[in-house]
């Protein structure tokens, strides 16, 4: 059995070669065709070697059903989405598998507010897909495809307008960007140099889709970006992932502080020079952003993990900021979507503002240690062991939002089977890394037992 | 009931049959075929032909291929293409002679020609099983956009006639391409022969102004003003350029059947050879081909069959009844600019009208009628008919492709067509009377069947 296919609420995401064809893209787009009906519908696309292929089959797809193909071409995933709702289109899809390995791709489906399908949309959308019924256009309606030149200018302007752009460009910030070979090799070292004046030192810059590191913004991914942020001097560095929507910060001293205070740096400056309102965060994310958030008199709601969870969530509370643990981090003033474009505006924002240091930023923010497993599973035994987790701490503070999440004292643990990924993740925050770890280290012992 | 699916190609309505999946599966299939090697890619202007082009590449980039994509291309200058590019094989994206709403993938060998009946299997297996070579994410084929290739096309077909003899002429002609594939290139194929060109529906919009099938009824809005404008010829195209009828200086709309015996009578004169062709072209062909005492080769109807056995007995020419001629010396495809160019060159080294040229030929009538049949039963009813045929006394019976009746004056032919659900039946004989009068009597008997 091929287990790398996964059909969910991010999409339809698969491995190109084995269980990711063209024909199941083209069958897909139809599907979509079909559940939004006629109209123009965006494509965009990371810079990975299978994004044509794939492109092709999903405007062929979409043609079919008479949905005009409207090609932004390699653009981020934020623009996608952006473009998607400013054009009144009725909707996009981006062809990105993200932060997955360059031989993964996916597609992903973006309604016409600019929003990927909500969990229960998403169904509707798969039972059309298993319906295999996609009433085909006749010739003669068939529509042709177009082109939106510049794609990213729209969107780069309203994260500009946004910030006070000024007094970031006075500044004259280095940094350092590691755009991992992905959609930030066309447009990150632009964005920064000519739109907020800094100085910019680029790694891993060749727009080719084969990623010379883990397209994970993970601290131990980092190195080259570490080195350059050193080598140069450097206020800060940047790290995105191949599609960019997410993006880990690198101190001046060239050291990762971890994927998960972007949320923290983007809230607070937020919070403090936008305006307060309310916050909501997923699961995952650390205890250090609750305290950020709550440090200013805002109120947090967490919510279930994935973008669309956040963005929805965030939607009804009527939320300024918000994000996931992961680094994205999303400003609905600018759009409600997970933005590493909007991130490095507003964080550089943070240090115009308070002429402080990323380090001193950082000190100013409660400490956690986070540890996080991946542990394999096949799919059918993940619920198992979470049912035996669930029983073994009875007597914990839960919440089934997604997956389990388990309070402790001073600390919390987060069990989930992956979306993207055929494992069980595991994150465990505590403050420091000896409780952490150990902490850790007991569950992961309890659910391997019962995934083997 | 409307996919028609082969080694060589498959053709369906758009919407009802023909879908995505379909062209993928099957260019995936050919992609299969040819190991990921290098492969042409050329389209129509159809509606439908973007759409269908997307879905093609898909496949060949998923399969490895390195796709050489010619964007609008006839298909016989792609079938042409095919080895000074040394590519692996083609895929030409084109309607043809169908009416809109259909549209067709065909394939082509590393030759150029049809890919082979025999050797499609493998191909077929692949497409059935959707059993095909899937490249890993980082092996993906690459597409490259070529638009040089007229070029070299237009040079060689240039050496197949006498070009200075043609310039010299200084003809005026008229060519209809049906807004279709042939659009882009006639300027330049004008200029290459110092024509005057009127061109009609030379639009490449896809829209097709009349039925695509070279024919008299579809050439009369040519005939009608040709001799206002003093034309020396009129060329009438289907959608690929693959097939041309003519219309004479005097205004005659000429039926399709003759552009092939004309011109293998011409090519003949120059240097004799085999000629291929199927079993139911006019006898005029035959008549030409004896006069000259050259061998003549029937293979069963279809541009493949002919296709494989010009490469089989290294013929001079071949072609079909329907407008199409191919010269294997130059290119394994049916090709009309390759026709327009060998009448021109035939009316230059005869200093004769064309109109002169034609009343030169033996003459026939010939009658085209149909019986609806049901996809079903069609082969049940021919072979009841065959077993009836006796009655008409024919001096000889054959059964290349459905069941051909032989007389001294004339033959009567029934097949099962391979594009639409009908038996076609085909009468010709020295008088109109005749040639009515079987083809009556044939639909009559099948009739009874159906």
């Amino acid at each position: 059995m091929k287990e790398s296919l996964k059909v969910g609420v991010s999409g339809v995401r698969g491995i190109v070669g084995a269980s990711f064809t063209p024909q199941l893209a083209a069958s897909f787009a139809q599907a979509f065709g079909t559940f939004i009906g006629r109209g123009p519908v965006l494509v965009g696309r990371d810079t990975r070697p299978s994004g044509l292929m794939l492109e092709y089959a999903v405007v062929a797809g979409l043609q079919s059903v008479g949905c005009k193909p409207v090609l932004l071409g390699v653009v981020p995933t934020p623009t996608v989405l952006l473009m998607t709702k400013e054009l009144g289109a009725r909707g996009g899809i981006a062809i990105t598998a993200s932060h997955n390995a360059a031989e993964w791709n996916a597609l992903k489906f973006v309604d016409r507010r600019g929003l990927f399908l909500e969990e229960n949309r998403a169904q509707e959308l798969f039972d059309v897909y298993h319906q295999q019924d996609f009433p085909m256009v006749e010739e003669a309606d068939l529509p042709s495809t177009s082109t939106l030149a510049n794609p990213v200018e729209p969107h780069f302007k309203r994260v500009v307008d946004y910030v006070d752009a000024a007094a970031i460009r006075k500044r004259r910030f280095r940094v350092a960007v590691d755009v991992v070979n992905g959609v930030g090799a066309l447009y990150s070292v632009p964005f920064l140099r000519d739109l907020l004046g800094c100085e910019v030192v680029a790694v891993h810059d060749a727009p080719t889709g084969r990623f010379e590191r883990d397209p994970e913004p993970l601290p131990e991914h980092l190195g080259a970006l570490s080195r350059a942020v050193v080598e140069h001097a450097c206020d800060i560095g940047f790290a995105q992932d191949p599609d960019g929507d997410r993006l880990a910060i690198v101190n001046e001293r060239g050291q990762p502080i971890g994927e998960d205070l972007t949320l923290a740096f983007s809230a607070r400056q937020v919070l403090e020079a936008h305006g307060k309102g309310p916050v909501a965060i997923s699961l995952s994310c650390s205890r250090a952003v609750e305290d950020v958030v709550r440090g200013l008199g805002c109120e947090v709601t967490r919510t279930r993990i994935g973008e669309t969870n956040v963005a929805r969530v965030m939607q009804e509370q009527g939320a300024v900021v918000g994000g996931e643990h992961n680094g994205g981090v999303i400003i609905p003033e600018i759009h409600t979507c997970r933005d590493s474009f909007a991130a490095m505006a507003v964080i550089l924002e943070l240090l115009a503002r308070t002429g402080k240091s990323v380090s001193a930023v950082r000190a100013e923010i409660p400490g956690y240690v986070m540890v996080r497993r991946k542990m394999p599973a096949r799919a059918e035994r993940a619920p198992e062991a979470l049912r035996e987790l669930r029983r073994h701490y009875t007597d914990r503070k839960m919440n089934f939002l997604d997956g389990l999440f388990i309070e402790f004292e001073q600390a919390w643990a987060h069990v989930r089977r992956s979306n993207t990924e055929p494992v069980v993740r595991l994150t465990v925050e505590a403050p420091d890394r000896t409780r952490a770890d150990a902490l850790a280290d007991e569950i992961e012992q309890f659910v391997t037992a019962f995934l083997d | 009931m409307t996919l028609r699916l082969a080694s060589f190609g498959v053709r369906g309505f758009v919407g009802e049959s023909l879908t995505p999946r379909v062209a993928m599966d099957y260019a995936a299939a050919f992609g299969t075929f040819v190991d990921g090697g290098r492969v042409l890619l050329g389209r129509d202007t159809r509606y439908s032909s973007p759409m269908l082009h997307s879905a093609v590449l898909a496949s060949l980039l998923s399969c490895g291929c390195e796709v050489l994509d010619f964007g609008i291309c006839p298909t016989p200058v792609l079938q042409f293409s095919v080895r000074p590019y040394q590519a692996a094989g083609a895929i030409s994206i084109s309607g043809g002679h169908n009416q809109m709403g259909w549209n067709a993938l065909t394939l082509l060998g590393r030759d150029g020609a049809f890919l082979d009946p025999a050797t499609g299997e493998a191909l077929l297996g692949a497409f059935h099983a959707t059993d095909f070579l899937m490249r890993d994410a980082m092996s993906i084929g690459a597409r490259e956009v070529v638009s040089d290739y007229f070029a070299p096309y237009l040079k060689a077909l240039s050496a197949q006639v006498d070009r200075e003899a043609i310039r010299r002429a200084g003809y005026t002609v008229l060519i209809d391409p049906v807004g279709g594939a042939g659009c882009p290139f006639l300027d330049d194929f004008a200029r290459e022969f110092g024509l005057h060109l009127v061109a009609i529906n030379q639009d490449p919009s896809g829209y097709l102004a009349r039925d695509p099938e070279p024919r008299p009824r579809t050439a009369r809005q040519m005939a009608s003003f040709i001799r206002h404008v003093k034309g020396h010829v009129g060329f009438v195209l289907s959608s690929d350029m693959g097939r041309v009828s003519l219309v004479t200086d005097a205004g005659e709309p000429l039926s399709e059947e003759f552009t092939l015996p004309l011109l293998v009578r011409s090519l003949l004169r120059q240097q004799v050879g085999p000629v291929v062709t199927n079993c139911c072209t006019s006898r005029m062909v035959d008549d030409v081909v004896a006069a000259a005492g050259a061998p003549l080769l029937k293979t069963p109807v279809g541009q493949a069959f002919v296709a494989a056995r010009m490469t089989d007995e290294q013929a001079r020419v071949g072609g079909e009844g329907s407008g199409s001629v191919a010269v294997p010396e130059f290119s394994r495809g049916f090709d009309g600019f390759l026709a327009m160019a060998l009448v021109l060159d035939m009316m230059a080294r005869t200093k004769e009208s064309l109109a002169a040229l034609v009343r030169s030929l033996p003459r026939y009538h010939m009658v085209k009628k149909s019986a609806v049949s049901g996809s079903r039963t069609a082969y049940l009813v021919l072979d009841q008919f065959l077993a009836q045929s006796a009655s008409f006394g024919a001096e000889s019976v054959d059964l290349t492709d459905g069941v051909r009746l032989d007389w001294e004056d004339g033959w009567l032919h029934a097949r099962v067509s391979h594009t639409e659900q009908i038996i076609r039946v085909l009468s010709e004989a020295r008088t109109r009377e005749v040639a009515e009068r079987r083809a009556e009597e044939a639909l009559r008997l099948i009739g009874q069947g159906l």
